[in-house]
This record gives C-alpha cells, structure tokens and sequence, in this order.
C-alpha cells in the first residue's frame, strides 16, 4: 500500500498488462469516436459493430472542406482566435497581479486573494444574462470579442493563484541582485522574475486556452451567427439540427480534440503541475 | 518615521501591479453578479431587457418558482443526486486508481498521464460521445449490456424519464476520475515510506497500514477533493445540456440547465436569473467553507 514500492520482476509485469487493460477501459469512448470518424455511414448503424472499419471512409473530414451550413475549418479558426484571445489577456493581466499579490503585503491584500478564489468557483448561469445585456450595450454582441472577454474570467483568477505561488518562492535576493545591476522595479520583473515563473505562466497559458477551447455557454449564447462561433457551439448546431449523423459529428469530436491532445503529448509535465497546483476542474 | 513611510509606500506599489486583473474581474464578474441580483427581482421581458426602466416586482420571482411549479424542486433534487453519485463513484474509481499507480512498475507513469485525456477534452465533445454511446440502437452500451446478457431489448437511455440520469450521471464520472486520481496521488507521494516500513516491522498487515497510516495522512487531501468535486460537480452545465438539455421531461434538470432554459428559450430573464442565484448562493456558502477549511490547514 506504501508509496514507491518496488516489485518483483512478475508483479511488474501483472502490473504492467493490468494497467494496459485499464487504459484500454477508460480511453475506449475516445478510440470509438475515432473509430466511428473513418467508418460509413451504413457501418455505423451495422449490427455487429465493427471495431475496425471494414471500409475506410475519409469522407466526412473531406465534406467539410466544401462550405456547407456548418463549415468545420471555419469554426475551427474562431476558436483558435477566440481561445487565443482569452489566454492573451489572462496572462497579461495575471502575471503582473500574481507577482504583486506574491512580493508585496499592501493593504487589503488578503481581500483581492478571496476574490479570485471565491470567482473560481462560480457557474456560468450567473453572468449569462448580465453579460448578454452588457455586449448587447457594448454593440460586441455576436462578435468573438463577447467569448473572449467571457472566457478571460475563467483563466484569469485561475493563473493568479497559480503564479502566486511560483513568485513567492523565488528569493528576495534574486531581486536585490538584479538591482545592483541596475535593474529599477520594473525591468527587474520584466528580466529576472518573469524568465525564473516561465513554467508557471506556461501553466496559466495551457489552462487559459484549454477553459476557453471547452467553453460551450459563452460561444452559444453571444455568438448567433454560424459563421462566426467556436466549434463547441457548431457541434452542439449541428446536433440539433442533424442528430444522428453521426459520421460527421464523429469527425467534428476528432477534429476539436486535435488541439488539446497536440497539447496533451507536448506538455504533459506542465497539465498535472497546473492540476495538482491549483485543483481546479473547469 | 521616515522608514514607516518608506516602508508603506514599497508595499502599496503592490496594488497597481493587481489593479488591471482586479477592474477586469470586477467589470466583467463582480458587476454581472451585482446585476444578477437585481434582475432577479425585476420583471424583465425580451421588450425590456435593453431599456433603462424596468419593473421592479420584489421577491415574486422566487415565490412564484417555489410555488406556482415544481420543476425549480425537481432541478435541485436532481443537481444534489447528480453531484453526489458522481463524487462516490469517481472519488471510488480514483482513489483506487492511485492506490495502484502509486506502485512503482516500468510504465505507471506513461499510463497514469495517459489517463488525464478525459478531463481535458472539451465536455461538449464528450457529452457528443456519450450521447452516441447510450444511443438506442446505435450505441455501443446496449451492445455489449446484452452481449453480457444483462439486457434483452435495447434500453433508450437518453430518451427514458428512468434512465437518462444514470447516463448523465456515467458520462460526468468518466471525466471525473481523472481529477480524483491525480489529486489523490499527489497527496499519496507526500506519505513518508519509511512509516509504511516500520509498521510492517511493527507487525502491522497491509489493511491495518492503510487504516492507520494512509487514509489518517490522506484525510486533508480527501476532504478537499470531495469538497472541490462537489462545487464543480455541483454547477454542471454543457455535459447535460448536450446529452439530454435536461430532458426528458425534466429528469435532467439541473439548476444550471434550468436557469439557461428560463433566460434563453423562454426568454423569462428574471426567473432564470433568480435560479441561477439559488445556484450561486448554495455554491457561494460551500466555497466559503472550503476556504475556512483549507485556511485553517494552512495556518495547521
């Protein structure tokens, strides 16, 4: 039961295939989408189901080259901006906050720490309505910038309190150094503390991106038009508009994960820092 | 004298270092909020929502939801079942998960990061999978139940009034293993082996070291997990939107859905509003205890 025990050469091995057969549990419905992508639309209804295409069927990624009533690409290229967008400004606005919160004890410091705790945690439902008035004013109703600036308050709070901790644990003395060699406040933080948090902010920006990639409510409600809303709102159009074509919806799933799993392959080291650091779920 | 001030004027350049993040936050959060109060106490119709004069109706709102229909019970009901079957069987399933991958074997490391996929991809996708796999006569979930010979006829799970939460309910601890595992994990590396070692010296079984050393040791890491679990699990929005939009005949329904359907198909803006700060209230007293909690921890 205890930590890092090591095992005889046949448990590894007992452990090995079980953890294997784990993977191969859990992940299935990530292979079945896949799976489901390159099959026809006959083979998808087939009973048995097959759990390898007898005919591979490239067809529903190469439709959506051709512009229909929902174009794949298009909304891809939305959310990249719209994602994009929100981690830009999260990071921007976090790292300085961060680093502030971290180094200096001014007053009602304690104060500004519960807010961005407290907004953490709070459900979408609560600013919908409130936003959608306020973008309808703003004349940014039905334009990326609604999303962006919806989905920056979810990475925002969240790269505060990581960066929080990764500025408190440099030593004052770095930052002493740095202005014995004539470094004033803020070059000191723009040369010598920023390059020392790189894999915090690394962190806040995967997150930042990742919250606003999986964001459905916000794209949804700001963004009516089809052309220009994030892929989840396309997707969830679609569904409601052609439920069971599940060819293509099957590529639509494949096509929105690609990020995050380039992501994922990439980066692993810093997704389970930024998840054990901040136990956040979005 | 002279270093007070010193002293005090160093610490207040702190503040504008946080100015920019806080004025976002307090635009673009704190206001919404403010004014989500407020419309809950007003009667706002599609023809007022953008103007400046709307009627002001007091708590009739609220009264009228607690009243006049039962679908506001229903959907706290469901939110409170939803969120606390998906924490025991996700808190379960992670727990042992991490128990087993604490093991040290040539590949628990690869695998265990592996296993992360779900809860990073985005839930409209997975609520897209699910809905596929619970299908009536498509799914995969029907074939192999009576490949198992559990079932003799196709259940439609999505479309059944018994059926869709459970299904709703798989989908969402699917995506919360992951979180419940590599906290859990995490808080198991913190355990000094030297304690398990002596112990078994001592003469303790395995079973008695997990009882007097790991869960004692774990205690606040799990209390923490399940009290995260349950503000996130709590607020769950796109995966029963996408699965079932609370359907059928509300058997789904959450407070999230619920105040969504209110505000943006109905156009009831002020009703919906009003339930989504019934959300936020609940969540706003089980975050400030999970704050009392782990401050409390820190100053341990």
């Amino acid at each position: 039961m205890g930590p890092e025990v090591s095992l005889s050469k046949r448990n590894n091995v007992l452990y090995c295939v079980i953890a294997i057969l784990l993977l191969c549990i859990l992940l299935f419905p990530l292979y079945w989408m896949f799976v489901t992508s390159i099959k026809t639309e006959k083979e998808i209804f087939q009973i048995p189901p097959t759990f390898w295409p007898e005919v591979l069927n490239l067809k529903s990624y190469a439709a959506q080259l051709k512009s229909g009533d929902f174009n794949m690409f298009q909304s891809f290229g939305n959310s990249l901006i719209i994602s994009i967008g929100a981690m830009v400004i999260a990071v921007i606005l976090a790292v300085p906050a961060s680093y502030g919160i971290a180094k200096y004890h001014f007053k009602g410091r304690k104060s500004v720490v519960l807010v961005f705790l407290v907004t953490q945690m709070l459900p979408v439902s609560v600013l919908l309505t409130p936003l959608f008035i306020m973008f309808k004013n703003l004349h940014l109703y039905n334009t990326v910038w609604s999303a962006i600036l919806a989905d920056a308050t979810i990475g925002i709070p969240f790269s505060v309190l990581i960066l929080r901790n990764y500025f408190a644990s440099i030593p004052k003395e770095m930052e002493e150094a740095a202005y014995i060699d004539g470094c004033n406040k803020f070059t000191a933080f723009m040369r010598v503390l920023i390059p020392i948090a790189k894999p915090g902010v690394i962190v806040c920006a995967i997150f930042s991106f990742l919250y606003a990639w999986g964001d459905l409510a916000y794209g949804m409600t700001f963004i009516i038009d089809q052309q220009k809303r994030p892929i989840t709102a396309g997707i969830f159009n679609f569904m409601g508009q052609y439920g069971t074509k599940w060819s293509y919806l099957s590529a639509f799933a494949i096509v929105t994960i690609i990020p995050v799993a380039l992501i994922f392959i990439f980066m692993q080291k810093y997704i389970i820092t930024g998840m054990t650091s901040g136990a956040v779920k979005g | 004298m002279n270093r007070v001030k010193k002293f005090f004027k160093y610490d207040n350049v702190g503040i504008f270092f946080v100015l920019p993040a806080l004025l976002y936050m307090i635009i673009f959060v704190g206001y919404p909020i403010i004014s989500n109060f407020i419309l809950s106490f007003q009667d706002v119709t599609v023809k007022t929502l953008l103007s400046d004069v709307k009627e002001f109706v007091g708590l009739r709102n609220y009264i009228e939801l607690f009243k006049q229909d039962n679908i506001l019970t229903t959907s706290l009901w469901n939110t409170l079942i939803f969120t606390v079957a998906c924490l025991v069987f996700q808190f379960i399933i992670g727990f042992a998960l991490a128990v087993f991958f604490n093991k040290k074997f040539a590949i628990s490391k690869p695998i265990r990061g592996l296993l992360m996929m779900p809860w990073m991809i985005p839930i409209t996708v997975t609520g897209l999978i699910f809905k596929f796999m619970f299908g009536t006569d498509v799914g995969i979930i029907n074939y192999f139940l009576k490949g198992l010979g559990l079932i003799t006829e196709n259940i439609d799970w999505l479309t059944n009034t018994a059926t869709a939460m459970p299904a709703v309910i798989f989908a969402n601890i699917w995506i919360g293993i992951p979180f419940n595992m590599i906290l859990i994990s995490t808080g198991l590396s913190t355990i000094p082996t030297e304690l398990y070692e002596s112990a078994s010296i001592d003469g303790a079984n395995k079973f008695q070291a997990f009882r007097k050393i790991t869960l004692p040791l774990l205690r606040p890491t799990i209390e923490s997990v399940l009290i995260l679990g349950f503000i996130y699990t709590f607020k769950v929005y796109d995966l029963v939107y996408v699965m079932t939009s609370g359907g059928p005949v509300n058997s789904t329904q959450m407070l999230s859905t619920y105040s969504y359907k209110l505000s943006f198909e109905m156009f009831k803006y002020s009703k919906g509003a009003a339930v989504a700060n019934i959300l936020f209230v609940i969540l706003f007293f089980v975050s400030l205890f999970y704050l009392k909690f782990t401050y409390s921890q820190e100053e341990a």
